[in-house]
């Protein structure tokens, strides 16, 4: 009796001792997590400088002037451009390297490692490294455009061409991210159903269209979460080429806040944009995510 | 005598800063030999003092003398540098945060505006008046320029008190602006250096050439959307042209008719006699694209380029470049902008004796003179412009010898901070910059542009 009883009467303080030693980081965490983000709320209601002791609750003040600044709706749209042209650029590419990554052959391995070197690069320093070679008098590339005849091109000094120089650089950067998410969905496609298809007289196009293509659906939801969330947030890449120059070309919501709180001090405006900026994140996030829950319990319940 | 002498219709002219320097040499020499001043350097031995540097030459020559300082006082210094726009919001964010991470750092009276508003700053004045920190005959106040020493002044209040008030600032160089051109290729093409701004504009066409390494453009200078540009170098073509921020009435004169017509005329001669990407040159872009001996002629751009234009080692044209003052504006006047480097301390600083022995030290006319022979430029006393090394340094800079004195001297004279003092003075010029460039890239036209900025910036200053 007093043996069975034991147990179970150790077991059950032990469960509750558990869920208190577990409860303690969890709160802190939600702590450590929440205060920040209620103590920028709060500051985006007041007129906060970084350079005066007090500040003033002025509601929704922020808001409205940003409503009313021609170039907060610039760099909205900005953000919103640069985080179309990451994700319709960087994961059809990213596919295709990905599918000739997956075909077998000897240098397979060396292509597999060289690939992702470029993520290994800070993204400031790629800025940097983008930068001088996007020169327009001594860069390299419009060195190489002029070798095959072609008129030099402006890349990040001109406002018509900046934003798409910009998305560039990252697409360098962060294309190999795809790669490697959408290889290993490749690699998880089961050999078995797709020799089937190809013994039943299915072409290449066909089996990619119909059972590679449906099977990473789930993967490419994946990576286009978090490219979109980054590329809303990006700042580092802009800020070491173009400072969201030239004019407001590149200038997105993240630069706009950032140069708000450290260039002019403003930081109750700056946590405005962060907060407009964290909406929108929340919602797209959202949306792919729901999406990303619907292919998955399809996938299983198949 | 000196606040006189330095203040100058509301201006801080700095054209005493120059006055007699021929002459002066062999006293200053006796001045200078005599050492280090009679305090107790030892006092504050074994603090250990950190610093906030943005790169510029002055950074590199000051390096190698730290030890120096160590062993003079027993005070370690440490340093973080930064390049400019890192580096002040660096800066910002770690003096708003109140830690006192660095002791003293690098700044400029534009800057400190803003920071001796947050009460930042360590005012100066006490430091040098306390005898047991600072000899007063060594250290010698009277030797700074008097207009670029006021400049560091202000009595906090916004959009006036600037050259009154506590002392926020010590400088530690000084710049203003000229042409510097390709003596030969002036030559080939038949042309002299423009005088004025409209014979820029007319010779702007003719200036192009071959060179060894593709095409030589014509004009480079700055042109980002940064308050640079209305502030220093455009800044002195606009105010050549007649233009202030504020008129003597207190008027904002950012879209008046003047102001209008340098605009243009500046748009013009970027359009014509510049090549693609002018719209987003920065300054080290403006510097090393001269040096590498890609433009015939740098407008309006920093003096202190000249170290590194006559130096073989990183610059293409050290044998071919001459210098001259800025053109004449419409009406034949001359005006420049004016920069300066300072020092300023801290208020969190934990240890402020040993900071303001640094300062002491570092501004003192021995240090000085080190700094600038190791390409600090421009000197902001009088005794180091008149150091011999440092003249002879200096004499053979240009076409001829002397010739890049004879421009400074020049320039030194019309050079002044024609600004108001406000906090956020940076962000007004930001706009006014933002102005400019949409009217480079065609979006609205130059009126409206300026217009719109100069409302924006009305608001600004009611806030």
């Amino acid at each position: 009796m007093t043996r069975e009883d034991a147990p179970s009467f150790h077991f059950g303080r032990r469960a509750k001792l558990t869920y208190v030693v577990m409860l303690v980081p969890a709160l802190l965490l939600l702590f450590a997590s929440l205060y920040p983000f209620l103590q920028g709320i709060l500051t985006a209601l007041t007129n906060r400088k970084l350079y005066l002791p007090d500040a003033k609750f002025i509601g929704l003040g922020n808001f409205e002037a940003l409503a009313n600044t021609a170039v907060f709706w610039t760099a909205l749209s900005n953000t919103l451009i640069y985080t179309a042209l990451v994700v319709i650029i960087q994961i059809p590419l990213g596919l295709g390297i990905a599918l000739l990554l997956d075909v077998p052959t000897r240098l397979r391995g060396f292509f597999r490692t060289t690939v992702v070197l470029p993520l290994l690069v800070p993204p400031v320093v790629a800025g940097l490294m983008w930068k001088t070679m996007m020169q327009p008098q001594s860069g390299v590339l419009n060195w190489l455009l002029q070798s095959v005849g072609l008129p030099p091109f402006s890349w990040l000094t001109d406002p018509a061409t900046a934003m798409i120089s910009v998305v560039l650089i990252d697409t360098w950067v962060f294309t190999p991210f795809a790669v490697i998410i959408l290889l290993a969905g490749l690699q998880s496609v089961p050999t078995d159903i797709e020799e089937a298809a190809r013994v039943d007289g299915a072409n290449a196009w066909q089996v990619f269209r119909l059972i590679r293509l449906p099977w990473l659906l789930p993967y490419i939801v994946l990576v286009a979460l978090f490219r979109v969330a980054d590329s809303l947030k990006a700042l580092e890449i802009i800020y070491a080429t173009t400072r969201g120059g030239p004019l407001n070309a590149t200038r997105t919501l993240h630069i706009m806040a950032y140069e708000e709180a450290y260039r002019w001090s403003s930081l109750g405006k700056a946590m405005a944009i962060v907060f407009v900026l964290w909406v929108i994140c929340y919602l797209i996030s959202g949306l792919l995510l729901g999406f990303w829950h619907k292919q998955e319990k399809a996938r299983h319940a198949a | 005598m000196k606040s006189q002498d330095s203040r100058d219709a509301g201006h801080l002219s700095l054209s005493k800063r120059l006055a007699g320097l021929g002459v002066a040499s062999a006293i200053a020499l006796a001045m200078a030999t005599s050492a280090h001043a009679e305090i107790d350097w030892k006092q504050e031995s074994g603090s250990k003092i950190n610093l906030l540097l943005i790169s510029h030459p002055f950074v590199d020559a000051l390096k190698p003398l730290l030890p120096e300082f160590t062993e003079l006082t027993g005070i370690e210094v440490d340093f973080e540098e930064f390049a400019e726009q890192p580096g002040f919001e660096k800066l910002l964010a770690d003096l708003s945060s109140g830690t006192g991470t660095y002791d003293a750092f690098m700044t400029s009276p534009l800057n400190n505006w803003q920071y001796a508003t947050g009460d930042w700053l360590e005012p100066l004045d006490a430091y040098i008046d306390d005898p047991a920190l600072t000899d007063a005959a060594a250290y010698d106040m009277a030797d700074f320029a008097p207009g670029i020493l006021a400049s560091g002044r202000w009595t906090r209040e916004p959009m006036a008190g600037m050259g009154e008030g506590p002392l926020w600032g010590l400088p530690i160089n000084f710049e203003t602006y000229q042409i510097a051109y390709r003596p030969s290729i002036m030559k080939e093409l038949g042309l002299e250096v423009p005088k004025t701004y409209a014979e820029l504009l007319e010779m702007a066409p003719k200036l192009s050439a071959e060179g060894p390494n593709g095409p030589i453009y014509g004009v480079i200078t700055r042109f980002d959307k940064y308050w640079d540009l209305p502030y220093l170098t455009f800044g002195t073509m606009l105010q050549s042209y007649g233009v202030e921020m504020i008129d003597a009435d207190g008027k904002l004169q950012i879209c008046s008719p003047e102001s209008i017509a340098a605009t243009t005329d500046f748009i013009e001669l970027i359009r014509t006699a510049s090549p693609e990407g002018a719209g987003a040159f920065t300054w080290d872009q403006a510097m090393q694209g001269f040096a590498a001996g890609q433009y015939i002629m740098s407008v309006d751009e920093a003096n202190l380029f000249a170290p590194v234009y006559e130096d073989p080692d990183q610059s293409a044209i050290s044998d071919d470049v001459g210098y001259a003052p800025t053109p004449l504006g419409p009406d034949g006047e001359r005006a420049a902008g004016a920069w300066v480097w300072s020092m300023s301390m801290n208020a969190n600083s934990g240890d402020k004796a040993a900071t303001w022995l640094f300062l002491e030290w570092l501004t003192s006319k021995e240090t000085m003179i080190k700094t600038h022979l190791g390409g600090n430029m421009n000197p902001v006393r009088s005794s180091a412009w008149a150091d011999p090394e440092v003249a002879a340094l200096v004499e053979t800079w240009g076409e001829y010898p002397g010739q890049y004195r004879e421009v400074a001297e020049e320039m030194a004279k019309v050079a002044a901070v024609r600004f108001p003092p406000h906090p956020e003075l940076t962000r007004m010029l930001d706009r006014w910059a933002e102005a400019i460039q949409q009217s480079y890239f065609d979006e609205g036209n130059v009126e409206e542009n300026l217009c719109a900025a100069q409302a924006d910036v009305e608001q600004m200053i009611g806030n």
